[in-house]
């Protein structure tokens, strides 16, 4: 039988899984509570509540995408792989609260427009967000394992940014035309909304980081035993 | 400067001697019109132009694909991009050589691809034909910038043709969003709106630095 050998531990990414995991469990249950006790919408009644989710979906899908080029920028500046891992991680991530965000919408979108889906410019827009990412995830892997893909990648990532303002600002260029409300602005919520709202942000905030600083480990192990595998690292006896 | 100018007039004149890429793209530019009217015909005695600018962009983008896929491919034959990835010149240099160079190709095929659409879908560019050149010379300029670092990206990768469309088209949507809907509000008013020409200027420009400034870390290597 084979012996199993430990690979490398990094402390200070135990301390922050560890962080972001109990954040991630204190904020939760309260979240939900805060939920259930926020006042029901006039108009849309329950199905209303799921402001609570999808616009802090979109923040963390934004996020992700947001890292991704950081941490893209910085792996073409510093040219250390863990940057590109974790470039890597916060665009698995992002993808995943992204494609949260376009299921949650269409459910929101019956319950207030009557339709499950509308080609307004804003959800146009978001749409191309997600296939952005998703070619940017192609992208790495048909180059798997290459810095030369790790390069293209970065400046891949760095050059989707344009479409996040496009897609923030879309409201603003359908002239009116949109059937999104505006984007929210202090004030915008009533009384009992807002805390729901902040703390959704939160959750989904704890929830990136922790997913991404565990795809960010799991590529490292995965890195260490390729390694050890092609002789360029010892194992250890 | 010299680079620039070497590469430049290298891949025009690769260009203009075998006449490839030039072929290739018309042809197919036309067979989209084709398609596009049989798909969607005009209704008889329609006047409805503003429908139709869309079809022309789509035509337009996928003829552009056709013939960026060709820009690194020929650098393929007897590994000619390690010599440029090589050289001691500055990337950014090599780039827009690259870049400028698939400039006059692809301004003659949408030039024969409007005429061709003209034609078919019954829409005269003639009294908007200054605008409307500066609309699609803005929009190839985008075309040109950020599908010649794509190029370069997917070349050297598995399933290149397959990944040169996906990593382009999405990106390219905000450049083709503005080159449609000005289209339409030439092909309307005759006159060109400033906000979408705002959005065009400001793509061009963000696609050329983003292209400069990351050419050489994909084309190293």
């Amino acid at each position: 039988m084979q012996a199993i050998h430990p690979l490398p531990q990094n402390d200070a990414l135990r301390r922050a899984l560890g962080i972001s995991g109990a954040a991630l469990l204190a904020l939760l249950p309260l979240w939900l509570w805060l939920i259930w006790r926020a006042p029901a919408d006039v108009q849309q009644g329950a199905i209303q509540k799921i402001l609570y989710l999808h616009p802090p979906l979109a923040f963390g899908a934004y996020l992700g995408f947001a890292c991704t080029a950081l941490c893209g920028a910085l792996y073409l500046w510093r040219r250390a792989e863990h940057w590109d891992r974790a470039a890597r991680a916060s665009a698995e991530v992002g993808v995943l609260l992204c494609t949260l965000m376009l299921l949650t919408g269409p459910i929101w979108a019956k319950g207030a427009w009557g339709r499950w889906w509308t080609w307004d410019l804003r959800l146009t827009l978001t749409l191309l967000l997600y296939l952005v990412y998703l070619s940017y995830l192609l992208l790495r892997a048909f180059n798997e394992g290459s810095e030369r893909g790790a390069r293209a990648g970065a400046v891949h990532s760095i050059a989707g940014l344009l479409v996040i303002p496009l897609n923030y600002f879309a409201i603003d260029l359908a002239g009116g035309r949109s059937m999104h409300p505006e984007n929210l602005g202090r004030g915008s919520l009533d009384t009992g909304m807002g805390w729901p709202f902040l703390l959704g942000n939160l959750v989904v905030l704890a929830c990136f980081a922790h997913l991404a600083l565990r795809r960010f480990e799991l590529a490292g192990l995965q890195a260490a035993l390729a390694r050890r595998r092609a002789g360029e690292a010892p194992w250890p006896t | 400067m010299r680079a620039l100018l070497a590469v430049l007039w290298k891949d025009l004149l690769t260009e203009w001697r075998s006449r490839e890429r030039l072929s290739a793209m018309g042809v197919f530019a036309l067979v989209v019109v084709v398609i596009l009217y049989l798909a969607a015909p005009p209704p008889p005695g329609a006047e409805t132009p503003q429908a139709r600018a869309g079809l022309l962009w789509i035509a337009y983008a996928f003829a552009a694909v056709l013939g960026l896929n060709r820009t690194f491919a020929l650098e393929l034959e007897n590994q000619a991009i390690s010599g440029l990835a090589l050289a001691s010149v500055e990337r950014g240099l090599l780039f827009l050589g690259k870049a400028l160079a698939c400039f006059p190709p692809l301004a003659l095929v949408w030039a024969g691809a409007a005429l061709a659409f003209g034609l078919a879908f019954g829409v005269d560019f003639r009294p908007v034909l200054g605008g409307f050149a500066l609309v699609a010379g803005l929009g190839a300029l985008g075309v040109c910038g950020i599908g010649t670092l794509f190029a370069a990206m997917a070349v050297r990768s598995s399933h290149r043709e397959i990944l040169l469309p996906l990593l382009l088209l999405p990106l390219l949507a905000p450049l083709l969003l503005g080159c449609a809907r000005a289209t339409d509000a030439l092909l309307e008013s005759g006159a060109l709106p400033w906000p979408e020409l705002q959005l065009l200027l400001v793509t061009d420009g963000v696609f050329w630095i983003v292209s400069y400034l990351g050419f050489g870390a994909v084309l190293d290597e």
